[in-house]
């Protein structure tokens, strides 16, 4: 039997390890989705004080709302797309600059640079690179690939997104990876080295697989990042040309705000992080185990 | 371990059945003063001294409005202003929805034109106010007057009159472009001169809620209103309308002028109008209040309006006049204010109207055409003359934009631009206008 | 053996040197055009500046009452950030520790937060702590903080996570059986070991409270001019159509060298931090 003072003292540490925490998630972040769940069922404008019961009808809008399904599957390209570019460079640089070079903390900080700014100077820099500084290079050189804007073309526009996403995320998953990196034990690549064994084969054979929880990190966070993009998108593209960027946030934002239609912007938000959950939990599961074998 | 989780159950519980048990007595909370109060500076003893806040829209004149309130602060001493601005980050509309949600509203709310009835139920009826009968158009929604209109805009072709003065080899007369063939002939004559003709900015707000629609507001047989109600219908035809096909008609005698015709999706706002006020480009198609862009590259510059012309027929009412209306409008919330700080609203409404300083501000500091007629102060900056000599002329048509849903800037918007970059024709952009009003309940 | 080693340093370099331009070239476009005046700005954003004059950013930083907005934002951002590193770090601790069902359901539940779109709790959570509880009206920046600590601590915590399992548990053992409690024990033993993990999350999380604009326009605007916070105040520099660049750019470069500062003497503290720990 567990005696009652034990049971008490256990009680305790968790209030005091887990309370604060989680009261403050609860009330921040459970009550209002709870709240906005419940929401999806009223017909709402988002301003008037009438607020009719519809049932399910919002839900049933979601589905019949192309759009919608439009900009989710774009969303699920632009992040297939963005995860995997974004973490291939953050982890070269991260590898880059942790091998002992001179003026790496330079480069480090040079690359996380991006970070620092935020919202509309980001767009605003980049929508002059695109259409001013790409173009009258593409002139000069005579190179097709920025003879015109590329955010007057919907493909174009669509890996201008990802280019500045990489740009901005990669530095900072970079920190990610550099913590990581520096907790592989050195002697254990010095002694590799000394056996002759090369940095490529030490980079993918040991490296690697101490890194898994990194890169469950980082792979989590750009999925979530690139599953939830807005400002950039608002930013660069506005969700054009032709409407053909609008990406599933600025969609559920669109029609909650815009549209006026508030109960099925938030029971499209509630599926889209219905799907977004579904993703990631499968990649955290999936990772974990690699992390186990590893 | 049990206890424990089921206490965490209850505690969310009894969160979740407050916050929603509360919001059903949102209208009930109107009595709760102690929340009043506390936006009043908390100093209830004091009861003179009234807080209101100001929801700017406007943000380009936040500096001169937090001047103005100041100023009117000077004149009212118990009265304190507080000016708030929205951006490009969030929408009036939605900036004042999170303002009720939070159960702090702004005293007075400036809104875009078209989105005030959204608000009638919580707006106070101003239709008793004295500046009502000034007011040079009426501006009543359901019979009521719920809002005052701050500022009158228009747009149309705005051009550089030094540019067009000396490719007219004289002083420009606009009145002589009163067809779609004059203003192709003009924009002939000034590539001849080897200047940039025009600019079309590919914005979406532009092509979409100002551009197209002045085929809602030209319709030689219907108003504005009763237009759209047929395209909500679907019983208005595009593709054999005249209006929406002399629009377009002169719409691709601009595309082919264009300056930017080569990358027409490039042409952004800053671009072309630094163009145009430097006088490298003649022309371009916007809005009255381009003026403070146009003075960022040249301060001396002087602008005029020439109107978009929809067909050949020079009796055509359009093709003289440009379109105009009251697109800011302010309006007192009725729910959570205070009796005192809707009077405290009112007077500042009465002082913009009546009082020196306020009309002072309203046509030199923010620079907006009042929409009261017994405002006679000679108005700052060309394109605000130009607007305001149509629009006492009665060479006006209605400001289209003001009465269309709050999306349509932004989906019809990327229909104008796909015609604009050639990727749709008119038939399929008649569609797509089609299909966008029949999904509008 | 040396050639190729020249010849590596060099490939290496060529490539950083290659990424430098790509990050660096639009940061230095909005140092150079902070600089400029408007038409400058629009008429060639891509040149250097004619004169270097810190006119602008004086005008700007009376405007924007930049002193008053920088404090808040320290403030806001310092108090937030120490509860979140502290409180989430405890909890993830006792997470790893005390696997049960509930704190795993507790641990995936804050994981699979942090895929909630900000937009779709805006609006409850303003009728929550505005209309309903009036925290917003009554204290604003601290239902502010009080918010970040809770949007905060689901990142941390999942960071936190993933790097205490690879603590030793041989470690605290130890130190309970030296008579330490489990807050000693944490305090003592953990925490000093979490040190650059909470400096990673630490600058995340800065860059995150210090450049946030939704939140505090949410809470702080109706608390008047003299509670915002920095990306707050330079909004007076922003019109709907167009912004007034040669004030706004100087502002932004005001607001982000802070940052930047931090993060350099930050980037020397987990540099520290992990020899120290390797040293143990």
């Amino acid at each position: 039997m567990i005696s009652e003072k034990n049971t008490v003292k256990r009680i305790g540490n968790q209030l005091l390890f887990t309370g604060p925490t989680l009261l403050a998630f609860i009330a921040v972040i459970i009550v209002p989705f709870i709240y906005g769940i419940y929401m999806t069922f009223f017909k709402w404008d988002g301003i008037s004080s009438s607020m009719p019961y519809v049932g399910f009808n919002n839900y049933e809008a979601v589905f019949n709302d192309t759009k919608f399904w439009t900009s989710v599957w774009l969303t699920i390209k632009y992040v297939a797309a963005s995860v995997f570019l974004i973490n291939t460079v953050a982890f070269l640089l991260a590898y880059l600059v942790t091998m002992g070079i001179r003026g790496q903390n330079f480069f480090r900080t040079a690359f996380f640079s991006p970070n620092l700014i935020g919202g509309l100077v980001l767009g605003f820099i980049w929508q002059f690179m695109f259409n001013n500084f790409f173009t009258s290079i593409g002139e000069k050189f005579g190179w097709e690939l920025f003879s015109k804007t590329w955010l007057g073309n919907e493909t174009m526009a669509f890996w201008a997104l990802v280019l500045v996403t990489v740009w901005q995320y990669a530095g900072y998953m970079m920190v990610i990876f550099i913590a990581g990196l520096m907790s592989v034990p050195k002697d254990i690549l010095e002694a590799a080295t000394i056996d002759g064994t090369s940095g490529w084969k030490q980079l993918i054979h040991m490296v690697l697989p101490l890194m898994v929880p990194s890169f469950i990190v980082t792979i989590f966070l750009s999925l979530q990042r690139g599953f939830m993009v807005y400002d950039v998108n608002y930013a660069l593209t506005g969700g054009g040309p032709f409407g053909s960027t609008v990406m599933a946030s600025m969609h559920v934002y669109d029609k909650a705000f815009q549209r006026f239609d508030y109960g099925v912007g938030q029971a499209e938000a509630f599926v889209l992080f219905f799907i977004v959950a579904t993703v990631t939990i499968v990649q955290v599961y999936l990772t974990k185990r690699m992390e186990v074998e590893a | 371990m049990k206890k424990l989780s089921s206490l965490m159950l209850v505690l969310i519980l009894a969160l979740v059945v407050s916050a929603c048990g509360g919001n059903n007595a949102n209208n009930a909370s109107n009595a709760n003063e102690g929340t009043n109060a506390s936006t009043n500076t908390g100093s209830d003893s004091d009861a003179k001294e009234v807080k209101i806040t100001i929801l700017n829209s406007k943000s380009e004149i936040h500096t001169q409005m937090t001047n103005a309130a100041e100023t009117f602060s000077k004149a009212h001493p118990n009265i304190k202003v507080e000016v708030i601005s929205t951006n490009q980050d969030q929408s009036p509309v939605e900036k004042a929805s999170a303002l009720y949600a939070s159960g702090t509203p702004a005293t007075l709310a400036m809104l875009d034109a078209g989105d005030i009835e959204k608000f009638a139920d919580k707006a106070l009826d101003l239709s008793g106010e004295k500046w009502v009968a000034e007011l040079a158009q009426p501006n009543e929604i359901n019979g009521k007057t719920l809002a005052f209109p701050f500022a009158v805009e228009g747009y149309g072709l705005i051009y550089n009159k030094e540019v067009l003065d000396e490719v007219a080899g004289g002083a420009f007369d606009p009145a002589t472009i009163n067809t779609t063939s004059a203003l192709e002939e003009l924009l002939q004559k000034i590539e001849a001169a080897g200047k940039t003709p025009l600019y079309i900015g590919s914005m979406d707000w532009s092509l979409g809620n100002h551009f197209l629609a002045i085929a809602y507001a030209a319709q030689p047989d219907t108003d504005v209103k009763g237009f759209l109600e047929q395209l909500k219908g679907g019983s208005a035809d595009l593709v054999n309308n005249a209006t929406y096909q002399g629009l377009l008609d002169t719409f691709d005698v601009l595309k082919k002028y264009n300056g930017g015709k080569n990358d027409p999706m490039a042409v952004n706002y800053e671009q072309s109008t630094a163009a145009v006020a430097t006088g490298s480009a003649a022309i371009t198609f916007n809005g009255n209040w381009l003026i403070t862009e146009l003075l960022k590259s040249n301060p001396e510059g002087e602008y005029g309006f020439i109107p978009v012309p929809v067909s050949n027929d020079p009796t055509t009412k359009a093709n003289s006049a440009v379109a105009i209306g009251a697109t800011k409008q302010m309006f007192i919330d009725n729910e959570k204010s205070t009796e005192e700080q809707q009077a405290a609203a009112k007077q500042f409404l009465n002082w913009l109207v009546y009082e020196d300083a306020g009309q002072q501000f309203l046509v030199n500091e923010a620079n907006v055409i009042p929409a009261f007629k017994n405002i006679t102060l000679e108005l700052n900056g060309s394109l605000a003359v130009a607007i305001n000599e149509y629009n006492l002329a009665g060479n006006s048509i209605e400001f289209a934009g003001n009465f269309v849903p709050g999306d349509h800037w932004k989906v019809l918007g990327a229909s104008m631009q796909k015609y604009l970059a050639d990727v749709t024709d008119r038939n399929g952009l008649a569609a797509e206008i089609e299909d966008y009003w029949k999904s509008v309940q | 053996m040396q050639m190729v080693n020249a010849l590596k340093k060099g490939s290496i370099y060529i490539v950083l040197l290659l990424a430098l331009l790509f990050f660096l070239v639009p940061f230095l476009i909005l140092l150079f055009n902070a600089f400029k005046t408007n038409a400058e700005i629009i008429a060639s954003p891509f040149s250097l500046p004619v004169s270097i004059s810190f006119k602008n950013f004086g005008l700007a930083m009376d405007q924007m009452k930049y002193w008053s907005a920088f404090s808040n934002s320290a403030m806001i951002t310092f108090i937030s950030l120490t509860v979140i590193l502290i409180c989430s770090a405890m909890t993830a601790h006792y997470f790893v520790r005390n696997k049960t069902r509930m704190n795993t359901m507790w641990f995936l539940m804050m994981v699979a937060s942090m895929i909630i779109p900000f937009q779709s709790i805006m609006i409850p959570l303003v009728s929550i702590y505005g209309a309903e509880l009036g925290w917003i009206q009554s204290q604003p920046k601290l239902t502010l903080m009080f918010m970040y600590v809770g949007f905060g601590s689901s990142l941390a915590v999942f960071v936190y996570h993933g790097f205490i399992k690879s603590i030793p548990l041989e470690l605290e053992e130890a130190a309970q059986i030296d008579g330490c409690n489990s807050i000693q024990t944490f305090f003592k033993i953990v925490l000093p070991i979490l040190m650059p993990t909470a400096v990673t999350i630490g600058i995340l999380h800065v860059l995150w409270i210090w450049n946030d604009y939704l939140l505090p326009v949410l809470i702080l605007q109706n608390a008047g001019s003299d509670n915002y916070t920095l990306p707050l105040a330079i909004q007076v520099f922003r019109g709907s159509y167009s912004s007034d660049y040669e004030r706004y750019l100087p502002a932004v470069v005001m607001v982000v060298l802070p940052i930047m500062v931090v993060y350099l003497f930050a980037q020397r503290f987990i540099i520290q931090g992990v020899t120290q720990g390797s040293v143990k």
